[in-house]
């Protein structure tokens, strides 16, 4: 990618030819320099943004004691429990195998189907408006139907499995020891999420330029060649922020395994936003509740950042 | 395959059969036919839990579960969408159906369709804010050069890290202190700020696509830095802020934890409201099917309306 256009040639232009505006668009309040341009997006996001991040940190310093039924100081208390907490390890390997499948799954598939969309299919526009229905369900609503889907007795799913002789009736998607407990709650996110990489892949692949794809088709490129040398290459910034934003969605994921498993059978689908969510809400510590969601705000961080790194993003 | 009028087609950028669009030489194009088969089956497979819901919908109580699932041959039935959309009693329904009066007989317990709404005005102006908010910032992050611009992206992306379920507490403290619960600007600024990040780096990298020569040619001939992103760049990414507006609707019509927390039933949105109809004890699948399949209607609307400006971009030569 090339630099940023330098900003300073323009002005320099602009006062040779109109000497008397440059000392206004010197000024901070014009459009040549950035801050006016990002000021909004700013204020709205430090708005909402600050007061729940000031007060999860002042609250993990805290905690509730029932005895008195008042929240005391405890100092470094939460955090030195986050570092000796079993659960938390574990969770912590749940939500890496959950992020790890959804994400490679809904990628590699979203990919897939975008490519097939832009291929030029008839009626485009139909199968694209339809793929994206999925994520127009609420997770929670989705959570409940295919909670239903995968019943075992009922669950139109199973019936489906059950006719193509994939159905053992010892291990049901939800309910028997649990094994497949991980893969009945990725069913939904996949079945939602997949969409997501669909609509920002197609928008991805019909905004590239065409000269660079026709130029290799000129040169007697194949079309897999001409998809993994010259499209996959011009469609990185898109794909970069697409899988950005969905590790992201997923590391803080909720709605699914609340709904569908609650972490269970044990602790088998148990994500660190669950277990936040069970810390702050079920057994009411509001301030170990507070230090899991910061660990998850710094995990995410720190995956974010490696992430940009390993795979050399450019802002 | 370097056929002139494969070239100069835009299905030839991914797809190996380029001249599948060629109609003068009155081959039939197979390799459309096939794409577009494999396009209707994939689609087909992915709406077939909503097919089952949208059924579900119409169908009485006794059929709603039944397995395997029936596409034809039951009573359908408006009943469901006639509480949930028009206020209809529904211990009559009950009485019909079932001998009793049931479940449901509280009045008005089901009766959606002004939370439809609030979803929709909440949706609606929070992705038109979210968009407004975020274009220029997005501009600027493109084009600028600046210190420290890797950290300040990274900044607007971690905004939205932070798990929902250990935020909203505070915000709902922060809410009730400036009165703002149970409004629905307060909703909307909070799904706005929720979109702001995606919104932004998606426009980015939208705008990146977009050659600068076009804002150096804008302002050579006499466009200030404003002039030049407002007139010219912004219609070449119409594709990038479509789908960032189907995104930033889509994410605010799904949101639940922050709508539910920070309202007490004045203003409910859809999946606040749906949440009311399972309990520990049943869930009212027909209603909360009906009320579904009702709001999907909208967004697919609304998609569809969309979807027109997901075009090619500007080609690299228009400038040149």
């Amino acid at each position: 990618m090339d630099e940023i256009t330098p900003v300073t040639p323009v002005r320099d232009r602009d006062d040779a030819r109109w000497g008397r505006f440059a000392r206004g668009r010197e000024a901070v309040l014009s459009s040549d320099h950035p801050y006016l341009w990002f000021l909004p997006v700013v204020i709205l996001l430090l708005f909402i943004g600050i007061y729940p991040l000031i007060y999860n940190v002042y609250n993990s310093f805290r905690e509730f004691n029932p005895m008195t039924g008042a929240v005391e100081p405890v100092g470094l208390e939460n955090w030195a429990r986050l570092l000796r907490d079993d659960r938390v390890r574990g969770a912590l390997g749940t939500t890496a195998i959950y992020v790890a499948a959804a994400l490679i799954v809904e990628f590699v598939l979203g990919l897939m189907i975008a490519t097939l969309l832009n291929g030029g299919p008839w009626a485009s526009g139909l199968w694209q408006a339809l793929l994206i229905l999925p994520m127009v369900v609420p997770p929670t609503v989705a959570a409940v139907m295919f909670e239903v889907l995968e019943n075992a007795d009922y669950g139109a799913l199973s019936w489906l499995l059950k006719q193509i002789g994939l159905f053992n009736p010892a291990e049901p998607l939800l309910g028997g020891t649990g094994r497949y407990a991980m893969v009945a709650v990725l069913i939904p996110e996949i079945w939602q999420w997949t969409p997501f990489f669909i609509l920002i892949l197609l928008a991805g692949l019909k905004a590239l330029p065409s000269e660079p794809l026709e130029a290799s088709q000129v040169d007697g490129a194949t079309g897999w060649q001409t998809f993994w040398l010259v499209t996959l290459p011009m469609l990185r910034p898109m794909i970069a922020i697409a899988v950005l934003f969905r590790l992201v969605d997923l590391l803080k994921v909720f709605d699914y395994i609340y709904v569908m498993t609650s972490g269970g059978p044990g602790v088998k689908t148990e994500v660190l936003s669950f277990y936040a969510y069970q810390r702050s809400f079920a057994t009411i510590e509001w301030g170990y509740g507070s230090v899991l969601g910061i660990a998850i705000l710094v995990l995410a961080i720190v995956v974010a950042n490696l992430y940009t790194r390993v795979f050399k993003i450019q802002w | 395959m370097a056929h002139p009028t494969a070239i100069s087609d835009r299905t030839s950028q991914v797809a190996p059969a380029a001249g599948a669009r060629r109609r003068r030489g009155g081959r039939f194009p197979w390799a459309r036919l096939a794409r577009t088969i494999v396009s209707a089956a994939v689609a087909i497979i992915f709406c077939l839990p909503i097919l089952w819901w949208a059924l579900a919908a119409i169908k009485p109580t006794q059929e709603i579960l039944s397995v395997p699932p029936k596409l034809f041959g039951f009573d359908p039935t408006l009943n469901w969408f006639r509480v949930v959309l028009g206020n209809a009693d529904p211990t009559r329904f009950n009485v019909e159906t079932t001998g009793s009066v049931g479940r449901g007989s509280g009045g008005g317990t089901f009766f959606s369709l002004f939370y439809l709404l609030d979803s929709f005005i909440i949706g609606a102006v929070s992705t038109l804010l979210v968009l407004v908010l975020a274009t220029p910032a997005a501009y600027a992050l493109s084009r600028f050069r600046m210190r420290r611009r890797k950290d300040f992206a990274f900044w607007i992306l971690s905004q939205r890290m932070m798990p929902p379920i250990v935020a909203a507490f505070p915000l709902f403290i922060m809410f009730r202190d400036l009165g703002w619960i149970d409004t629905y600007h307060g909703l909307i600024l909070v799904h706005a700020a929720m979109n702001a990040p995606l919104a932004t780096l998606l426009l980015m990298s939208f705008f990146d696509e977009v050659p600068r020569d076009l804002d150096e040619a804008a302002m050579v001939d006499g466009a200030t830095r404003f002039g030049a992103f407002f007139t010219v760049v912004l219609r070449y990414v119409r594709g990038g802020l479509a789908a960032t507006a189907v995104l930033a609707f889509v994410f605010s019509w799904n949101e639940f934890l922050l709508s539910l927390v920070l309202t007490t039933g004045n203003i409910r949105t859809v999946p606040v409201a749906s949440s009311t109809f399972t309990t520990a004890f049943a869930t009212e699948w027909g209603y909360l099917a009906a009320l579904g399949t009702a709001s999907m209607v909208p967004i697919f609307v609304f998609i569809l309306l969309v979807q027109r400006h997901l075009v090619r971009g500007l080609t690299l030569g228009a400038v040149k």
